[in-house]
C-alpha cells in the first residue's frame, strides 16, 4: 500500500478528494497486483525467458507515478489548474500505463505461435480492451452526471447531488413522460429514479419493480407508468431501468458497464430492505424491515412507529399475516401492551396472548383486533385480582364465562353481556354457601334459591352479601319452613314475619342435592367457543399453518411461551416435524382398527402437539376453571359430570372429522362405524377425575360417613361371627330390630350358604380362607383406577372370585343365587372398606358406557350398591336401638 | 321353615330351567344363578331376557327398589305347597305396584306343581287374584320343566315393542328389533 500523503486537508472539498484519491489509489494498487499475478502465470506457463516485460518495469512505473503525485501535491495551489492537473495526475497515467500493456501484450501475442499460451495472452488483451472501455465510460458517465449537476437548479442538487451519485438516462435524451402527470423530466441515476414535475419524487431503485410487457413503475405506496414515444425507446428505458435496478440490488456496477451479465434476467420480485412509509394510513411514519414481494411488505420483516409501537411477525402483501409479536405503549404509563398474536390480513385473529401493560394477561382467541371467541382474562392487580375464562365478543365479555373474584373468594358461573353479568347464573362462595338467580346488567333481581352450608335452603330474594330481603321461603334441614317477609336493618339482625312449618320430618334430597345450572346453561351451549375453533380449522382442511392459530391453547407457560417466539425466525425443532398435520392425517387413516386406534388416541390425546391434545388441553381449563377450588361444590355435580362426558363426544366428533377428512384426501369413503366412540371418555377421563371426584364425595358426604360409620360397626365382629350375622336366616320368623337379632345370634349355626351344610373341616377352611380374602383384596383394587369399565371388570372379579371360593370349600362348582351372593357380597364389601364406595358408585353409574344398561354390569353395580345401602340402613338401625333399648 | 321358605321357592331353580333347558349357543355371560341372560323368538322379533335375581330374604326386601327399577316385566313366584309363600307374593305385587316402574308386565309363577298332592295354594285362588291385579299367572315346576317356556313366552308377548328410538334396555349386541327386560322373581 502506497501513504502518498504527508498531511490531511482539512476543508471539506479537499476531505472528499482525498477519500476518492485514496480509493483511486487502492484500485490501482488491485490493478497492480492483477498486473503481477498475470505476468507471473505467464512466465510460468511460457517459460519465455526474460523478455523486455518484467515485474520491475511495473513497480518502476508506479514509483514513478508516486513521485509525480508527490509532487503535485506539493505544488498544488491553484483552483483554475484543478481539473487539468487532475486529468495529469491521476486519470492520465493509469490510461498510458494501461495503454501500454495492451501494446506489450499485442506484441508478445504475435511472438507467440502456439496453444494454449496465445488464447491466454488474447483474453489477456481482451480483458484489458475491457478495462480501457470501462474508464471511458465511467468518465463519459462522469461528465454526463456533471452536465447535469450544471443544469439542474440548486434547488435539486442540494438533494440530490451526492458524489457516487450518476446519471444513466435522462428523459431529454431519451423522450419519456410519466402517466400521473405531464412531468418535466425523468431522471434515471444509478440508485434513484427521479421524476421532476412542479415538486420532485424519488423512488428508491432498490424498492422499484418493473413488470414484464407495461412500464408500470411499483413502489411501496405508489404505483405509475411511464409512456415512450415509440416501442423502441420504451425498451431501451426498460431495459436501462431493469439493469440499474438490478446493479442496485447487487451493490455494484457491472463490469464493463452496461455489460451483457445480467442481460435479460428481471430484477427479483421478492427483496430485503428498509422502507419509510410517508403516506396517509396505518403505517404511515413507520419503518418497514424485511422482506418485500412486488413493492409490498411479504414474509418477515419487523414495523416501527416513531411512538414506540412495533411490530415483527410474518407479512402478507403488504399486511400482517400470520404469527406476529407487537408491542403498543400505553398512553399514560411507561409500560406496553404485548400482543403475541395471529394475525390475518392486517387484523388479529384467532389465538393469541396478550400481556397487557396493567397487569393483565388475556390468552385466548381474537377476530378483527377485538377478543371474540374462547378466552381468558387473569388480572394480578393487588387491588382487584380476578380471573374471566370464558366467552368473548366485541372485545367485551359475552356469553357462558366463569368468573373468579379472588378478593371476596367467589365464583361466578353463568352467561355475561357487555362485560356484566347478565341472565342466570349461580355464584359459589369459599365456604360452600352458594346460589343462583337473574342477573341484569350486573345487578341481581328477582329471587332466587339460596344453598346454605348447613342444608337449609333460601328461596327468595337476598342481597349480594346473602342477607335476605322481603318474601322468602326458607327450609331448614330439620325439615322445618320458614316462610314469611325478611327483613334487615342495620345493627338489629334478621326480622321476620310469617309462618313456621314443622310438619316434616326431613328435608327432601331433592332438596339438599338439588343440581344447578342444568337447565340454564346447556352442555351443548357451554365452553362453545373451543369447539368453534377446533370446528373451523377442520373445515378449513386443517391446514399446516393455520393450526396454531387454531388450536394455539397448547402454550402455556411463560417459559414455552418464549420458546414460541423464538420459533419466529427459526426452523421448528425435530419434535414438531413428527406431528405435522399432513403426518397427522396420515397417521389416522392406519390407526382404524379399534385396537390401535385406542392406542393412537391415547397418545394423541397425551400429546401436546396433536390437535385432539390441545382441545383436551383447552377443555381441562374450561373444567377447573368451573369445577376446582370453589367451584368443588355437590350443587355442580351433575353440570360437570354432563360436561365430560359432553367433552368425550365432542373429542369422537372432531377425531371423526379429522378422519373424513384424511379419507377424502385420499380419496376413500368415510366408513360410518360409531362402535367405537365410547372408548374417549376413559382416555379423557384421568385428566378430569380429581375435580370430579372431589365433586362426588361431597355429594355423597353424609352417605358415606354413615356407611362408614356402618363399617366400623361390622368390623368389631370377627370375621365368622360377621358372615353369621350376615347369613342369619334361621330360626328368627319374626325378627325385627334387635330382640331379633340376638335371638337368631343364639340360634346360629353357619349358614353360609343356604343348601350346604358346612362340615367343621369346610369352616375351617373358609378360616384358613382368611373368609374371602381374595375377594376382598378384588374389590380393593375399585379406587387403583380412574376407568368406569375398569373398575366393573374388578366388580365382575369380585364376584367370580367369591364363587370360587366358595366352590372350593364345597368342594363342587356353586352356583350361588342372589339369596347367597348378597350376604356373601356384604360380607365382602364390610371388609374391603372402600372410603367413599358411595362416590365411587355413582360415578360408574353415570359414567359408563349407556350400552352396559340393565345387563350384567349394571346387575353388578346395582348389588354393589345395594350392599352400600344395606350398610348404612343398618347402621341407622343399631342407632335407633341404641335409642331405644340396650346395646348389644 | 317358614323363613327357608320364603327364599326357597324355588325362583332359581327356574331361571337355571329357563336358560340351560334350551340351546343358546351364545354362552351368555352369568354372575352365578344371579344374573342370566336368554335370547328367545317371539314372532318376527328377538327379544333378549337379562335376567336379575333378587335376595329373597325378608332383611333385604327394603333393597328390591334398586333391582326393580327401569326393568320392563317381574317374575314374583310363589310354592303352590306354602300358604305364606303366597301371602308374601301378595305384599310383593302391593310394593311392585306402588314403586315399581309403570307398566310393568308382571307374572305370578306357582312353583312346584309337580307336589300338586300336598298343595297349599289352590290354583283357582291364584288365578283369581292375577285377574285382578292384570298378571299373567302360570303353574310351573322347575324340576320337570313344566310351564317355563309358556311363563317366559307368556311375558314375551306382553312387553311392548321398543320405540326405535329409545334405546332403554338394549343389550349390546344387536339381534334386530328385539327387547330387553329384566324379570325378576321374589317371593
Amino acid at each position: 500500500p502506497c501513504h502518498l500523503f504527508l498531511k490531511e486537508p482539512h476543508d471539506q472539498k479537499g476531505k472528499e478528494n482525498f477519500k476518492l484519491l485514496l480509493l483511486l489509489n487502492d484500485r490501482f494498487q488491485a490493478l497492480w497486483n492483477f498486473t503481477e499475478e498475470n505476468y507471473r502465470m505467464l512466465k510460468q506457463k511460457c517459460n519465455l525467458g526474460n523478455i523486455f516485460l518484467n515485474l520491475e518495469s511495473c513497480s518502476e512505473a508506479w514509483k514513478h507515478h508516486k513521485t509525480v503525485l508527490k509532487q503535485f501535491f506539493t505544488d498544488f495551489t491553484s483552483e483554475s489548474s484543478m481539473s487539468l492537473a487532475l486529468y495529469t495526475v491521476l486519470h492520465k497515467p493509469i490510461r498510458d500505463h494501461v495503454e501500454r500493456h495492451v501494446l506489450l501484450l499485442t506484441e508478445l501475442n504475435e511472438a507467440l505461435k502456439e496453444d494454449p499460451e496465445k488464447e491466454l495472452v488474447t483474453s489477456v488483451i481482451k480483458e484489458y480492451v475491457k478495462l480501457e472501455s470501462f474508464i471511458s465510460q465511467v468518465l463519459d458517465e462522469a461528465c454526463f452526471t456533471k452536465a447535469l449537476w450544471k443544469s439542474l437548479g440548486y434547488k435539486f442538487t442540494d438533494v440530490l447531488c451526492v458524489p457516487e451519485r450518476r446519471l444513466l438516462e435522462d428523459s431529454r435524451n431519451l423522450p419519456i413522460s410519466a402517466s400521473t402527470n405531464r412531468s418535466d423530466r425523468i431522471l434515471l441515476f444509478d440508485d434513484v429514479l427521479v421524476l421532476i414535475q412542479k415538486e420532485m419524487f424519488s423512488w428508491s431503485l432498490s424498492c422499484s419493480l418493473l413488470p414484464r410487457h407495461v412500464l408500470r413503475i411499483v413502489t411501496p405506496e405508489e404505483t405509475f407508468f411511464l409512456s415512450a414515444k415509440d416501442p423502441q425507446m420504451k425498451a431501451v428505458w426498460q431495459w436501462k431501468l431493469n439493469q440499474a435496478i438490478r446493479q442496485a440490488l447487487n451493490g455494484k456496477r457491472d463490469f464493463p458497464l452496461w455489460g451483457k451479465t445480467g442481460e435479460g434476467t428481471e430484477p427479483p420480485s421478492c427483496r430485503f430492505f428498509s422502507y419509510v412509509f410517508k403516506l396517509e394510513g396505518k403505517f404511515k411514519s413507520a419503518t418497514y424491515e424485511g422482506e418485500w414481494h412486488w413493492g409490498k411488505p411479504h414474509g418477515k420483516g419487523t414495523l416501527k412507529w416513531p411512538d414506540g409501537r412495533n411490530h415483527v411477525g410474518d407479512f402478507k402483501e403488504g399486511l400482517e399475516h400470520g404469527f406476529g409479536i407487537c408491542l403498543v405503549p400505553r398512553r399514560s404509563e411507561d409500560r406496553y401492551d404485548c400482543y403475541k398474536c395471529h394475525w390475518s390480513q392486517g387484523k388479529m385473529r384467532g389465538y393469541g396472548i396478550c400481556e397487557y401493560g396493567n397487569e393483565m394477561v388475556y390468552k385466548g382467541y381474537f377476530k378483527d383486533d377485538m377478543r371474540q371467541g374462547f378466552g381468558i382474562l387473569e388480572s394480578t392487580a393487588a387491588d382487584r385480582p380476578f380471573k374471566y375464562t370464558g366467552q368473548w365478543e366485541n372485545d367485551k365479555k359475552n356469553g357462558y364465562g366463569v368468573w373468579d373474584d379472588k378478593n371476596r373468594g367467589e365464583r361466578y358461573i353463568g352467561t355475561w353481556q357487555d362485560d356484566h353479568k347478565h341472565g342466570q347464573g349461580i355464584v359459589v362462595t369459599q365456604s360452600g354457601v352458594c346460589y343462583q338467580r337473574t342477573f341484569h346488567a350486573g345487578k341481581m333481581v328477582g329471587s332466587g334459591i339460596l344453598l346454605l352450608e348447613d342444608d337449609s335452603v333460601y328461596e327468595g330474594n337476598f342481597t349480594e352479601d346473602l342477607t335476605f330481603v322481603g318474601k322468602g321461603k326458607l327450609s331448614f334441614a330439620n325439615g322445618f319452613i320458614l316462610e314469611g317477609t325478611f327483613t334487615n336493618k342495620s345493627g338489629q339482625g334478621l326480622q321476620t314475619q310469617g309462618i313456621l312449618n314443622t310438619s316434616n320430618e326431613q328435608l327432601d334430597d331433592r332438596i339438599t342435592k338439588v343440581q344447578l345450572g342444568l337447565a340454564e346453561f346447556p352442555v351443548e351451549k357451554r365452553w362453545k367457543g373451543i369447539y368453534d375453533q377446533f370446528l373451523e380449522f377442520i373445515q378449513s382442511g386443517c391446514k399446516e399453518e393455520t393450526e396454531e392459530s387454531f388450536t394455539g391453547f397448547h402454550i402455556q407457560t411463560s417459559k414455552e411461551l418464549r420458546k414460541s417466539q423464538e420459533y419466529l425466525f427459526c426452523q421448528r425443532g425435530a419434535e414438531d416435524a413428527s406431528w405435522k398435520t399432513e403426518d397427522i392425517l396420515e397417521e389416522l387413516v392406519k390407526h382404524q382398527e379399534l385396537a390401535s386406534l385406542h392406542c393412537y388416541l391415547d397418545k394423541a390425546l397425551k400429546s401436546s402437539l396433536h390437535p385432539l391434545g390441545k382441545l383436551l388441553k383447552a377443555l381441562m381449563i374450561a373444567f377447573q376453571a368451573a369445577y376446582s377450588g370453589i367451584g368443588a361444590n355437590r350443587h355442580l355435580l351433575t353440570m360437570a359430570q354432563e360436561e365430560v362426558k359432553y367433552y368425550a363426544k365432542k373429542i369422537w366428533e372432531f377425531y371423526q372429522g379429522l378422519l373424513c377428512l384424511a379419507l377424502e384426501q385420499k380419496g376413500q369413503l368415510p366408513t360410518n362405524d360409531q362402535k367405537a366412540c365410547s372408548i374417549v371418555l376413559p382416555l379423557i377421563l384421568p385428566c378430569f377425575y380429581p375435580e370430579l371426584f372431589m365433586l362426588y364425595m361431597l355429594y355423597h358426604e353424609r352417605e358415606d360417613d354413615l356407611y362408614c360409620q356402618g363399617i366400623v360397626d361390622l368390623s368389631l365382629f370377627p370375621d365368622i361371627k360377621l358372615l353369621e350375622f350376615l347369613d342369619v336366616q334361621k330360626g328368627t320368623n319374626n325378627y325385627r330390630g334387635h330382640k331379633g337379632l340376638r335371638k337368631a345370634k343364639q340360634e346360629m349355626s353357619l349358614m353360609v350358604l343356604k343348601y350346604v351344610i358346612l362340615s367343621p373341616f369346610q369352616r375351617r377352611s373358609l378360616i384358613k380362607d382368611k373368609c374371602f380374602l381374595s375377594a376382598t383384596e378384588c374389590l380393593q383394587k375399585l379406587i387403583t383406577t380412574v376407568d368406569p369399565r375398569e373398575k366393573l371388570v374388578i366388580l365382575q372379579k369380585t364376584y367370580e372370585e367369591i364363587e370360587s371360593t366358595v366352590s372350593r370349600v364345597v368342594e363342587k362348582d356353586y352356583k350361588l343365587p342372589m339369596d347367597d351372593l348378597l350376604p356373601l357380597l356384604m360380607y365382602v364389601v364390610s371388609r374391603a372398606k372402600i372410603q367413599h364406595l358411595g362416590a365411587e358408585i355413582h360415578l360408574i353409574r353415570d359414567l359408563m358406557d349407556p350400552t352396559n344398561q340393565g345387563g350384567l354390569y349394571d346387575f353388578l353395580l346395582t348389588a354393589l350398591e345395594s350392599c352400600y345401602e344395606h350398610i348404612q340402613r343398618m347402621r341407622l338401625h343399631q342407632r335407633e336401638n341404641c335409642h331405644g333399648t340396650h346395646s348389644p | 321353615t317358614g323363613r327357608r321358605d320364603d327364599t326357597g321357592v324355588g325362583k332359581s331353580s327356574i331361571v337355571c330351567r329357563f336358560v340351560q333347558d334350551h340351546f343358546d349357543h351364545n354362552i351368555s355371560p352369568t354372575i352365578g344363578a344371579s344374573f342370566m341372560t336368554k335370547t328367545v323368538p317371539c314372532g318376527n322379533e328377538l327379544h333378549k331376557f337379562l335376567i336379575w335375581d333378587t335376595a329373597g330374604q325378608e332383611r333385604f326386601h327394603s333393597l328390591a327398589p334398586m333391582y326393580y327399577r327401569g326393568s320392563a316385566a317381574a317374575v314374583i313366584v310363589y310354592d303352590i305347597t306354602k300358604q305364606d309363600s303366597f301371602h308374601t307374593l301378595k305384599k310383593w305385587v302391593k310394593e311392585l305396584k306402588e314403586h315399581g316402574p309403570e307398566n310393568i308386565v308382571m307374572a305370578i309363577a306357582g312353583n312346584k306343581c309337580d307336589l300338586s298332592d300336598i298343595r297349599e295354594v289352590p290354583m283357582k285362588d291364584a288365578k283369581e287374584y292375577a285377574e285382578s291385579i292384570g298378571a299373567i299367572v302360570v303353574e310351573t315346576s322347575a324340576k320337570n320343566a313344566v310351564n317355563i317356556e309358556e311363563l317366559f313366552q307368556g311375558i314375551s308377548r306382553q312387553i311392548p315393542p321398543l320405540d326405535p328410538h329409545e334405546n332403554g334396555n338394549n343389550g349390546a349386541i344387536k339381534l334386530g328389533k328385539q327387547t330387553a327386560q329384566t324379570g325378576r322373581r321374589c317371593c
